[in-house]
């Protein structure tokens, strides 16, 4: 049965688009995804050779973003072996910017009311299983207590659906709101040192008004380039229908000066090939207008959810083998972004992808119902979630599990609070510096962790990480650095906390 | 259209100064915007040292961070002209 908008609702949808806001990125009164172009390169780089794929797998190597004919060569590799090198070469590109630390965050879920009616989302408006409801401040906060208190997070991405309970106003009061917790632990203090933010796409003024109070990173998701294909998915007459309006939307962000944002698709929607090159065009107009290219890309794929039956009737869902196969294309693509894996997949699938090496941050103790770190369920209850989680370990169990395959876990936040954003940290970040920079911060950051947060066993499994990062340190960095650290290191040991690189 | 040419005069004076920096001491320096957390960059160098940043602040809108510092006797009087200009800006 379809919901009726109220006329609160309608008055304020009309007011959300701005075509000019859209048109003035756009080249000839077209947008930069031309699906027939995508399908065109596909067709036409089949069968690579192999020693196309590996001039290609070098090009990535010295980080540089591909051109669509050679990520479009990639997907269309065969044979076993070539995509082997392909894994290994996304393992050492990704250790190459960003050495060997794995970045942690929670999700933060504020509102599931939505004017729209996406059909394969739990939210939609028309799904009346789903139990609505949007946080106030003083819950956005009782919420951070835990995830910065309790759990030890330091990152979160705060999710709300388009909604004018949830507008921009609204996530401007609970940015604000998270920032201003802190939480005495047992050695120092919790507290939330970065907030990203997922939300409908804005315009230039509500973007500089959430760039006033230190937004993170703005993430919004395309879910899919196919222009037929979001038009199916994305009924007329919702703001998510305009397929335009949400694509320019990162360039408006670096217009309004938030200078890290986020791409991401949800597969299963469509092709994952041609989801894979609308990334990587959707990349290289951001670097062609702003010379900044996406802060990190995110790859969900559908997921189970209530009363949401598109999920089982799709007919583009991806393999786990598919899976491994689009990440890597990315990271070899996009060899400058970050790539979040999140607990939608499940714990073997993550353990898999992450010990590949080709991923820099994933979340843990993760819980996506409307005040759930609060209320402590522990079964999973979708009605109050937005699809279902595949992996629900905790972060301290997470984090042992990455500390025994060697990776340190990192809550490091150090870049935007000492300027190293937009096009500076692109230069840090293609030279492999910026790797010199996460290598120091993940130390100091997991050292504050361990002593605040970490089961014993936990404790004595990141311990060892430590040791080898710092002797690893000792090699890479001079000695006043090296000195440096140690300082910060022992200051951390004795209580201090936020200190970085 | 003034606070624009106010914003972008300032960014200049920002960039002569770090060209002036790293031309007489080697050292690099950068121009921050303070918003909220955020300290976003706005004009300077953007070779680093790995040392730690320490962040100067000039008004309750701009900083200048250098991980060099101790390379640069002259800072007080940049950080002073820094001051100027932007109250020079602002008028």
């Amino acid at each position: 049965m379809t919901v009726v908008l109220t006329k609160k609702e309608k008055t304020w949808m009309d007011m959300v688009i701005r075509e000019e806001e859209i048109t003035r990125y756009m080249g000839n009164g077209r947008d930069f995804i031309n699906d027939y172009e995508i399908w065109e390169k596909l067709k036409k780089n089949s069968n690579p050779a192999p020693e196309r794929i590996r001039e290609i797998i070098q090009k990535s190597l010295s980080i540089q973003t591909l051109e669509p004919d050679e990520t479009a060569a990639l997907l269309n590799v065969q044979d076993p072996e070539l995509w082997q090198e392909i894994f290994d070469a996304a393992g050492k590109i990704k250790k190459k910017v960003y050495d060997n630390r794995i970045v942690t965050f929670a999700p933060l879920y504020c509102g599931n009311l939505c004017v729209n009616n996406c059909l394969y989302c739990g939210f939609r408006r028309d799904n009346k299983v789903i139990k609505r409801r949007v946080l106030t401040l003083d819950e956005v906060r009782k919420e951070t207590e835990v995830l910065a208190g309790e759990i030890g997070h330091k990152r979160l991405i705060v999710v709300y659906g388009e909604h004018p309970a949830t507008g921009p106003e609204y996530i401007r009061d609970t940015i604000q709101t998270i920032y201003e917790v802190k939480v005495p632990t047992r050695r120092g203090y919790g507290q939330i040192r970065r907030v990203n933010v997922n939300a409908a796409p804005m315009s230039i003024d509500d973007l500089k008004m959430l760039k006033e109070v230190g937004i993170g990173t703005y993430q919004v998701f395309q879910e899919t380039y196919h222009h037929e294909t979001y038009a199916k998915l994305h009924p007329e007459g919702t703001i998510k229908g305009n397929y335009q309006w949400r694509l320019y939307c990162h360039h408006r962000a670096l217009e309004a000066g938030v200078d890290d944002v986020a791409l991401g698709v949800l597969f299963g929607l469509y092709d994952w090939r041609f989801e894979v090159m609308g990334l990587l065009y959707h990349a290289i107009d951001l670097e062609k207008q702003f010379g900044i290219g996406p802060h990190t890309i995110s790859f969900p794929r559908l997921e189970p959810a209530a009363d949401t039956p598109f999920v089982q009737q799709t007919k583009y869902k991806v393999s786990d083998e598919d899976f491994k196969k689009l990440i890597a294309v990315i990271r070899l693509s996009v060899p400058y972004t970050g790539m979040i894996l999140t607990a939608r997949e499940p714990a073997h699938i993550r353990r898999d992808i992450i010990a590949s090496g080709m991923i820099t941050q994933t979340d843990a103790s993760t819980r996506i119902g409307i005040g759930a770190y609060s209320d402590r369920y522990t079964e999973q209850e979708l009605e109050r979630q937005q699809f279902e989680l595949g992996d629900t370990r905790s972060l301290d169990e997470v984090i042992r599990e990455l500390a025994e395959m060697g990776f340190i876990t990192s809550f490091c936040t150090a870049g935007y609070r000492c300027g190293r954003t937009g096009d500076k940290i692109m230069t840090l970040l293609r030279t492999g510096k910026e790797g010199v920079f996460c290598k120091l911060n993940a130390v100091l950051t997991f050292r504050e962790w361990l002593d605040d947060f970490a089961s014993e066993e936990t404790k004595i499994a990141g311990e060892k990480v430590i040791k080898k990062e710092l002797e690893e340190l000792k090699e890479r960095v001079s000695e006043k650095v090296y000195n440096k650290l140690l300082e910060y290191y022992g200051r951390i040991q004795n209580g201090e906390r936020d200190l970085y690189f | 259209m003034e606070k624009e040419t106010s914003t972008f005069n300032l960014i200049e004076k920002f960039n002569e100064i770090a060209n002036y920096v790293k031309e007489k001491f080697g050292a690099n320096i950068w121009f921050v915007e303070l918003l909220g957390r955020r300290l976003s960059y706005v004009a300077g160098h953007r070779e680093d040292s790995f040392l730690p940043p320490e962040v100067i602040y000039l008004n309750e809108r701009f900083a200048v961070v250098s991980n060099e510092w101790e390379k640069i006797p002259e800072k007080e009087g940049i950080v002073k002209v820094l001051k100027m200009a932007i109250k020079e800006g602002k008028q």
